[in-house]
């Protein structure tokens, strides 16, 4: 695949846009795709690293991934420049079912680089705004600057169909922040959104998803009508390696999209 | 009647199956490690062991192997899918528990994306097993429910007559009596009867384990600190296991070509599991290990329908703290 376009979002986390070199695969791709699945992006010579299809399926000209430069692979995806080649093996998994979320409110949860798979979904609804009731979006990041789509934040706090809470941990405020201060679970509670007729869809680092169920627990929500994504590692995407799997569940394969009622059910002490 | 293999026609056999084309491989004494290997006659067969060190699995899912080919040019990058090349062959003398290990595999690697590598391999080896006469302390195949003489995944089941004369034959499936007919003519009707099979006693009891494997309230019992304390996470007995089938997908070269590999991996490795933020979902030693365990007798056979053992016992017999499958299902059968 070609980078198109290439963006930073916060320090040491890029967006990269890709495009298809072979039709072929473009059509399987628009087929296949839909919100929620994830793929195997890769450099040849370094490997293959897991992420979402951060893009939404309303929009399936191009893949667009963030990521945050880490390793071996990350670090020579960041190096790759617009015209240079990478690979994409996807998509894989399962995907969050918008087409259930009909007529219903939307509350997205998501902290820190999580937002990435969250906005899959979030711009896979709004692009269809009028089939989804009230929208509302909680994202905190650690530190002002760790705040990724910082452009698309932009977007949604000025667009009248959408509610969004912003927040950053406390310590992580600029001197001209002016949204809250507070970790996701506390910001979530006290925005205090109804559990009535809302699917929520949370994605962030497990200690927040731990505590975001608990705080969701309190507001009202239904294991049911709540749907996280688990990020686990990956290395072959096809239910064989080995490794993402949590209980006898393999996450590349029945997930990575999982109700809050079927994680419950998975031994806790694995996730 | 029975159908006598005896061992003085076995360079003959093996003679005449090289000239149709195929690799014969058989239990080995190796430098260092016994294994199963190609040899060119019958003299390099070592049967008198109870089972080689490494198991049979090596030759289906290699330790490591190509997967593609890069070659990185100015704007574009051409790639070559590797495939095994085609080369029949005839495991002779592959002991019960080995040859059932790659029958255990099977669905995994067939479940969704069908393994092209492991699937080539198994349909052009003919599995000639040898049923066991002997034993050791480790055996553990009749607490795992099979049998010192069982017949899933061989092709062939040979039963040894004393003195090591020879074997009864008995064909089990199309591709075994394919591979007999090329040496039918050194196979004698006959009425000797085999050896019996050696009695493996049980040595803990399956039902009972799986029942306290299943039920949740055990997955985080201190049972699983215990056992674990002494494990060094050295990874012997998920690389010599039959059926551990964990791997790892890695790149080597350079930057303009280079062979992207799948290596055998290890669940007992902390990074086999470790995000990029540095949360863990098996942080420790006994989280890995109940994995293990967990994921050969209740996950697995929940998926498909088999426990992911054969009873090989190899995780014991060479694990250098002296802590396997048996030892750890021994401890679960008294609680």
């Amino acid at each position: 695949m070609k980078i198109v376009a290439r963006h930073d979002e916060a320090p040491g986390v890029r967006t990269m846009r890709l495009e298809f070199q072979d039709p072929a695969d473009h059509e399987q791709f628009k087929k296949t795709f839909r919100t929620g699945m994830f793929g195997l992006y890769g450099v040849y010579g370094e490997g293959e690293s897991t992420f979402c299809v951060a893009s939404p399926e309303t929009r399936n000209e191009y893949i667009e991934c963030t990521f945050r430069q880490s390793g071996r692979v990350t670090s020579a995806l960041a190096n790759a420049d617009i015209g240079d080649l990478v690979t994409f093996r996807g998509p894989y998994g399962n995907r969050f079912p918008i087409e259930q979320f009909h007529g219903k409110n939307l509350l997205f949860i998501s902290g820190g680089i999580a937002l990435p798979p969250t906005r899959s979904v979030i711009w896979s609804c709004l692009d269809q705004r009028e089939k989804f009731g009230k929208v509302t979006i909680v994202y905190g990041a650690r530190t002002v600057a760790d705040l990724v789509y910082k452009h698309e934040l932009d977007e949604w706090q000025e667009r009248p169909d959408v509610d969004l809470v912003l927040t950053v941990d406390p310590g992580g405020e600029s001197p001209d922040w002016k949204y809250r201060v507070g970790f996701v679970p506390t910001v979530l509670e006290e925005a205090a959104p109804s559990p009535d007729n809302c699917i929520a869809v949370i994605c962030g680092p497990p200690i927040m998803i731990k505590f975001t169920l608990i705080s969701l627990k309190k507001l009202g929500f239904d294991e049911k009508n709540v749907y996280t994504t688990l990020e686990n590692r990956m290395k072959c995407g096809v239910g064989k390696c080995g490794r993402c799997n949590v209980g006898s569940v393999y996450v590349c394969k029945e997930g990575p999209v999982f109700t809050a009622e079927e994680v419950s059910r998975m031994p806790a002490a694995d996730l | 009647m029975t159908r006598i293999l005896f061992s003085d026609k076995l360079d003959n056999c093996v003679a005449k199956w090289r000239s149709a084309g195929m690799t014969v491989i058989g239990p080995v004494q190796g430098e260092s490690l016994s294994s199963y290997a190609a040899v060119e006659k019958a003299g390099d067969l070592s049967f008198g062991m109870v089972l080689p060190d490494r198991s049979l699995k090596e030759l289906f899912f290699p330790q490591t192997e190509p997967m593609l080919r890069y070659t990185i040019k100015k704007n574009e990058i051409e790639t070559a899918d590797f495939t095994p090349p085609a080369a029949p062959r005839i495991i002779f003398g592959a002991r019960p528990c080995d040859a059932s290990g790659l029958a255990i595999d099977d669905p995994l690697f067939g479940w969704d994306y069908k393994d092209e590598y492991w699937f080539q391999r198994r349909n052009e080896s003919v599995i000639v097993t040898i049923a066991c006469t002997k034993a050791d302390d480790f055996c553990m195949c009749t607490s795992l429910k099979q049998a010192p003489d069982c017949t899933k995944g061989s092709d062939v089941l040979l039963r040894p007559l004393d003195n090591n004369r020879g074997w009864v034959v008995e064909e089990l499936t199309d591709r075994g009596r394919e591979a007999f007919t090329l040496i039918s003519e050194h196979i004698k009707e006959s009425d000797e009867t085999a050896l019996p099979t050696v009695e493996v006693p049980e040595k803990f009891n399956l039902d009972t384990c799986v029942a306290w494997l299943q039920n949740p309230d055990n997955f985080d019992s201190k049972f699983w600190k215990e056992i674990s304390m002494r494990c060094i996470g050295c990874a012997s007995c998920t690389y010599l296991c039959p059926t551990c089938h964990c791997f790892d997908i890695q790149d080597e070269g350079d930057t303009y070509s280079g062979i992207r590999r799948k290596n055998w991996d290890s669940c007992s490795f902390a990074l086999f599991t470790m995000h990029t933020s540095g949360h863990n979902p098996r942080a420790t030693q006994s989280a890995r290990w109940r994995q293990r365990i967990m994921h050969k007798f209740n996950y697995f056979p929940g998926k498909f329908s088999v426990n992911s053992c054969s009873g090989c016992g190899r995780c014991s017999r060479q694990c250098p703290v002296d802590m396997g499958i048996t030892e750890t299902l021994q401890e679960i059968s008294k609680l």
